[in-house]
């Protein structure tokens, strides 16, 4: 008599079809979903980027306060420098900020610096004496430096600086660069691990949150959809046909959402860290490959969220009997 | 409609012409147990019965009688939970998951009160779907789509969404997508519960078109007593039981007893 066949598997690019339009149709519940995924997404990544933001900016917030601590002793020290004659002796390389200060300084005056580098003979008279640099070995005595100053001014921005014949003069030694002990160095690092160990929490509720609102619009959206899901199973739809659909579903809205939910992300901490700080430090001084990864890493985490949000209710949907489908007056 | 359905026949030519007689559908003794929680439901409590092809049969009985779950169960949609079902000499209970989904899929056609048309497809979208289960190629199924959609009068609006169509438009879309894939049988469950009374009719002259051109057995759950007219046997159950078989004369005279 009749045989029994073996239903086939419907080709992929139909499934892809059919969710695309059932998303597309079911826009409501779609955006409800999407925007379960950006909003999860977009928390997850405004957090890497803020925790970006302020280590772009942390340096830049060091410098500017080490450049003020330095003017604010030279000019307790100095006063007016108004017409004051001032070397600059630099040892070695300079750091940002003394560079900063530097150039703060020659913005204030109107030529009357001069920057003597390493070995370099100093000049006859000045008013005032800054040595710079972060070689620890001076190539002058403090005699020589103090030789040619009506006042024995020198501010020094190396308190450890080695100078070679020691001659006990009245110098304002500033120790800019080296009063990092051991102790506030431990500090910093357990600070560090704790903002680490902060991030990586709120990046795993957000991640759980982002499946568990998802994995929730999904169910709603099996639940809303059983009669349609009988139904195709009625007309010899595989049970691997309908989880397909709904993975399909899922991944599409996954990378759709995360790709949104990752421009959020960027720009929100960017507009509102702009404003405390400022554009163009934020955008001169952020680790773009850094940021290129975490936006990818964010994508992929989003979409493969969605995806393993969505097993569940394919699962409900697609070992659903048809006739209980039927049956349900949703 | 009555002129557009004459030519239904011409499309299944093929598909009528390797029916054969006997019995389409045969269920010994099958009984179906829900279990709810500590309590179980007997729906279902020993249906014997045996189905001819070419029949056009009506099951009644009142809801809460074990008539969807027996419609259910020789339409492939269930297992019972003891005796056998067999659908073309094939018992049901040995097929796996793709063979009744091929089964479901060629050789049976759903037709339901709601119509159940999926709304995120136009009706020539609807009608292809269960011929692209079966592995049709899009074209193909296209034209059949179509000419099946011609035949139920609704050739013009076939890229019409079902929301936009009156309720017998959408149950024509329906059977037309029930008979996608020429079954043998046609499952139909109150397929004129939704309509009125002058759609109903011209479904249910669809029926009989669809009996007496192609051979199709048709299955209907049904209070129409239009319905129950034009059938062939009408299986009353009760209770998870047969009550009676009749014939539609004698259950006129029983009608006409009763007012």
């Amino acid at each position: 008599m009749d045989q029994v066949g073996t239903q086939e598997k419907l080709p992929f690019s139909r499934a892809v079809q059919i969710s695309i339009r059932s998303m597309k149709i079911r826009l409501g519940r779609s955006i409800v979903t999407l925007s379960g995924i950006v909003l999860g997404i977009a928390f997850l990544m405004s957090n890497l980027v803020s925790q970006l933001i302020l280590d772009a900016v942390k340096e830049e917030r060091e410098h500017r306060q080490t450049v003020g601590l330095m003017q604010a002793v030279f000019h307790s020290e100095v006063g007016s420098i108004a017409e004051k004659q001032i070397t600059a002796v630099v040892y070695g390389e300079m750091k940002a900020a003394e560079k900063m200060f530097l150039d703060n300084l020659g913005g204030l005056t109107s030529g009357q610096i001069q920057i003597i580098r390493q070995g370099a003979a100093l000049p006859e008279t000045s008013d005032v004496m800054i040595v710079l640099g972060q070689d620890p070995r001076a190539a002058h005595s403090l005699a020589q430096l103090t030789a040619g100053l009506p006042d024995k001014l020198v501010l020094d921005a190396l308190g450890t600086r080695d100078y070679s014949g020691d001659t006990p003069v009245d110098v304002r030694r500033e120790l800019f660069f080296s009063e990092q002990t051991a102790e506030r160095r431990a500090e910093l690092a357990k600070e560090r691990k704790e903002a680490t160990f902060r991030t990586i929490w709120i990046v795993i509720i957000s991640v759980f949150v982002t499946m568990i609102s998802v994995s929730n619009a999904l169910l709603m959206s099996v639940t809303e959809r059983f009669r349609e899901i009988g139904t195709m199973k009625c007309l010899g739809a595989l049970s691997s046909f309908i989880r397909t659909l709904f993975l399909i579903e899922s991944s599409l809205l996954g990378a759709a959402g995360s790709a949104v939910g990752v421009l959020i992300g960027i720009l929100l901490p960017m507009v509102i860290y702009g404003f405390t700080y400022n554009f163009g430090v934020i955008a001169g001084s952020m680790d773009y490959p850094l940021l290129g990864l975490c936006a990818v890493v964010a994508v992929i985490i989003g979409t493969v969220l969605s995806v393993a949000a969505a097993i569940y209710p394919a699962r409900v949907a697609a070992n659903m009997v048809p006739a209980d489908a039927l049956r349900s007056t949703v | 409609m009555t002129t557009q359905t004459e030519t239904v026949d011409q499309i299944f030519d093929a598909a009528s012409s390797s029916r054969h007689s006997g019995f389409v559908i045969r269920s010994v003794d099958i009984r179906r147990v829900y279990q709810m929680g500590d309590s179980e439901t007997h729906a279902l409590r020993g249906v014997t019965l045996d189905i001819e092809r070419g029949e056009y049969m009506s099951i009644m009985g009142p809801s809460g009688s074990g008539k969807s779950t027996f419609f259910n169960m020789i339409g492939g949609l269930d297992k019972p939970t003891a005796g056998k079902v067999y659908i073309d000499q094939v018992d049901i209970a040995q097929l796996d998951p793709y063979e009744l989904a091929w089964l479901r899929c060629r050789k049976v056609g759903y037709i339901f009160q709601s119509f159940n048309l999926i709304q995120v497809m136009s009706c020539l979208e609807n009608v292809m779907l269960p011929m692209s289960f079966a592995g049709l190629d899009s074209e193909k199924a296209r034209d059949k789509a179509m000419d099946i959609l011609d035949k139920v009068g609704l050739g013009d609006r076939a890229l019409h969404k079902p929301q936009e169509m009156s309720g017998g438009q959408q149950q024509r879309v329906a059977i037309a997508r029930s008979l996608a894939n020429s079954p043998d049988i046609l499952l139909a469950d109150e397929p004129t519960g939704n309509l009125d009374l002058r759609t109903g009719e011209e479904i249910i002259e669809l029926f009989v078109k669809l009996r007496d051109d192609l051979g199709v057995t048709i299955i209907t759950a049904t209070h129409d007593l239009k319905m129950l007219r034009a059938s062939d046997r009408v299986v009353w159950i009760d209770d998870g039981l047969i009550t009676k078989v009749t014939t539609p004369d004698e259950m006129n005279i029983e009608i006409s007893e009763i007012h």
